[in-house]
């Protein structure tokens, strides 16, 4: 049972940090919102899929390419893979900004009580979802392989995997930046600001909808981006992709302490890995029994997740 | 007037109209007895949708062939859309067993599809003809859960025969076979992988590995394979499942024998997995229509517009068999049913086709080989 863990030990454990890095930049579209509003965006889910369909557009109808044509390489592969993060990134903000607008701003500016918003997200999660499925006839879409997924060496007997070592060094650089931009720009101090006292910052001359807006526009980059990364790595995408994809980094932000960017860091490599390891030990019939019964045992002891409570300062 | 009587009045009336409505169509309905429905039932949206669209296709062909030639009887066709899904057939299903406008169903596609709506179809003797439902309890009668008698057919042989097929096609020419069995959790799917386990030897099955039809990674089932050196790995689930999954084999270096039952057997399964797709081996109790009847394939292009798909042979066989029974004058569910038993005719491939009185053809009894060449699903013939 274990012997495959221990034969594949890193291989196991480079493919789970690969896919942490996915949820970690989901989760922090999550956690960016949850910090500034308390509130869950149930949407975040439709703002990853629309643009894992940015990335198969850029790929497909702009540089043509289908299931059998050759990778790229060279200046056109970079080219390729930029312009798709980009695509995937503007349009998951995009989105993102678009439901801060319908779902959310109206509702708070009458002063609506959460549960309100919370159905008034849920309600354009399910148009965005839905209006997806009827444009692609709710099949799933391929997206041709531009990135030939050569291997750059081996590692303790592991495969190093171009698609795997370019999601987590370039997520990590994400990451990084955006911890960055929170910690020390004017924008992320105000956010901070408001994710600590609301009613303090208003006082202090912040500028509570500009705040919000950038919130979820930065929510929506990091998502987007983790559209890019997921169709590079996976090759498809479907209407319901979100779904999935967002309940696991809803998870993993739980898990890290909803709220805490750090802590959506945490939460996404552990469950990450905690899935790769679970599917490969027990069969992957039961990788989400471990992973909610984890996640569970977890909240039981630390209510406010992995890091919650450890670190308020640098809440997003 | 108090306004609660005036709601009352309103809604009153208005559920008089609706009733009148109501009863001059169904007064209409019964003056028009010259024009009956069938109703083809399968995944024509979702993740399978193009096994549901083929198999579709070829219905309405069979059907335009009938109308064609101007019958006194005019059959429409009603599309009954269930994913292949176990969950949305038993939400449509009923709708279908209650309009007595339909005489008999060609489907349900899929067997948890035709599990879920079987209930329904049973309390109204709605006769049912499978074009490509496979599981074996479906004609089990000792199998009370999932036997489909009495209104249940099917035309394609089961995954009785179907499994060890499957098992003998994936190894075949491969020098010390190492077997990797996956399934994705559904009925179809764990019940053919039983049969395909049963005829895997024992010394050369490495592994299996259970994956949700909804998973995207499948990096631990890799690591696994990887680890036990398999070189077959049999896949029993759906194609566009496979695509991702073969996808994910070939990206991550496997260089061995891909091999999927009659649910990856679609051309769409090609177009999704691109090149990695190239050499994966399938199996299903179907037979192309252009080497069934290259004939009939040139006019079912032409009538069409598309080349036909998988199952096309066994869904034209099956709609054909109720279009003869409506020729003979069987107008009702039960007259209809009775036809069926009772049926004995050819089909397009040269087969005779009888059922027995569990629902299974008498005459189907082959499963044959595919190989994906060139990004097409090509026909190597019967599997030894």
């Amino acid at each position: 049972m274990f012997s495959v863990l221990i034969d594949q030990f890193w291989s196991l454990t480079i493919s789970g940090i690969a896919l942490g890095f996915i949820y970690v930049l989901i989760s922090l579209g999550y956690t960016m919102v949850y910090g500034v509003l308390r509130m869950i965006n149930f949407a975040n889910s439709e703002i990853f899929m629309f643009g894992t369909f940015a990335t198969v557009v850029i790929t497909r109808d702009v540089f043509h390419y289908t299931s059998l044509t050759t990778h790229s390489t060279g200046f056109r592969l970079v080219l390729i893979l930029l312009l798709s993060l980009i695509a995937s990134m503007l349009t998951s903000a995009v989105v993102a900004v678009f439901v801060e607008f319908v779902a959310y701003r109206r509702l708070r500016a009458r002063g609506t009580n959460k549960l309100a918003t919370l159905i008034s997200a849920i309600g354009i999660s399910i148009v965005l979802s839905e209006t997806m499925r009827l444009l692609t006839h709710s099949r799933p879409t391929g997206s041709g392989r531009v990135l030939e997924k050569i291997s750059l060496g081996t590692l303790w007997g592991a495969n190093i995997r171009i698609d795997n070592v370019l999601t987590i060094v370039a997520a990590s650089i994400i990451f990084i930046l955006l911890d960055r931009f929170v910690k020390l720009s004017r924008m992320g101090k105000a956010i901070r600001a408001v994710s600590m006292n609301e009613d303090a910052s208003k006082l202090m001359g912040v500028n509570l909808n500009r705040v919000i807006s950038t919130t979820f526009l930065i929510g929506g980059l990091m998502t987007g981006a983790a559209s890019f990364f997921f169709v590079t790595v996976y090759e498809n995408t479907k209407f319901n992709i979100g779904f999935s994809m967002g309940l696991a980094a809803f998870t993993a932000a739980v898990l890290g302490g909803i709220g805490n960017i750090r802590g959506a860091f945490a939460g996404g490599i552990a469950l990450g890995l905690l899935e790769t390891y679970a599917s490969a030990v027990l069969g992957t019939q039961w990788k989400a029994v471990t992973v909610f019964i984890t996640l569970v045992l977890v909240l039981l002891f630390r209510p406010n997740g992995l890091f919650g409570e450890a670190i308020q300062q640098t809440r997003a | 007037m108090n306004k609660k009587i005036q709601k009352a009045l309103a809604v009153a009336a208005t559920a008089t109209l609706a009733l009148g409505v109501v009863s001059i169509s169904q007064a209409q309905a019964a003056a028009k007895v010259t024009t009956v429905s069938i109703a083809y039932q399968g995944p024509l949206s979702g993740g399978e949708a193009q096994t549901g669209i083929d198999e579709q296709n070829a219905v309405k062909f069979a059907l335009k062939q009938y109308n064609d030639t101007n019958p006194a009887v005019k059959v429409t066709l009603v599309s009954v859309d269930d994913q292949g899904d176990p969950s949305v057939a038993g939400t449509v299903a009923p709708g279908t067993a209650a309009n007595k406008n339909i005489i008999a169903v060609v489907g349900p596609a899929y067997s948890g599809a035709t599990i879920a709506s079987l209930p329904y179809y049973k309390a109204g003797n709605l006769p049912m003809i499978s074009p490509s439902a496979t599981r074996v309890s479906l004609t089990n009668p000792k199998d009370k859960a999932s036997y489909g008698g009495p209104v249940f057919h099917r035309i394609p042989s089961t995954d009785a025969k179907q499994g060890p097929a499957l098992a003998k096609y994936a190894v075949q020419g491969v020098t010390s076979p190492k077997v990797y069995v996956i399934d994705d959790q559904s009925s179809y799917s764990t019940g053919l992988r039983d049969y395909v386990l049963k005829q895997v030897a024992k010394s050369t099955l490495v592994g299996k590995d259970s994956i949700p039809n909804d998973a995207t990674d499948f990096s631990a089932t890799l690591s696994k394979i990887k680890s036990t050196d398999a070189n077959v790995v049999i896949y029993t689930g759906y194609f566009s499942q496979a695509s991702k999954l073969i996808k994910q084999l070939r990206g991550a270096g496997y260089k061995g024998v891909f091999a999927g039952g009659d649910g990856v057997l679609n051309q769409e399964f090609a177009d999704l997995a691109g090149k990695d797709a190239e050499g994966a081996r399938l199996t299903g109790g179907t037979i192309p229509l252009a080497d069934a009847d290259p004939a009939l394939e040139v006019k079912f292009k032409a009538a069409m517009g598309v080349a036909s798909g998988v199952y096309a042979v066994e869904s034209y066989d099956a709609t054909n068999i109720i279009l003869a029974g409506i020729k003979a004058g069987k107008l009702t569910r039960l007259a209809m049913l009775n036809w069926i038993n009772a049926y004995s005719g050819t089909g397009v491939a040269g087969n005779t086709i009888s059922f027995d009185r569990f629902g299974d053809t008498a005459g189907a009894g082959f499963i044959n080989g595919f190989v994906i060449t060139n990004g097409k699903v090509v026909s190597k013939g019967q599997i030894k």
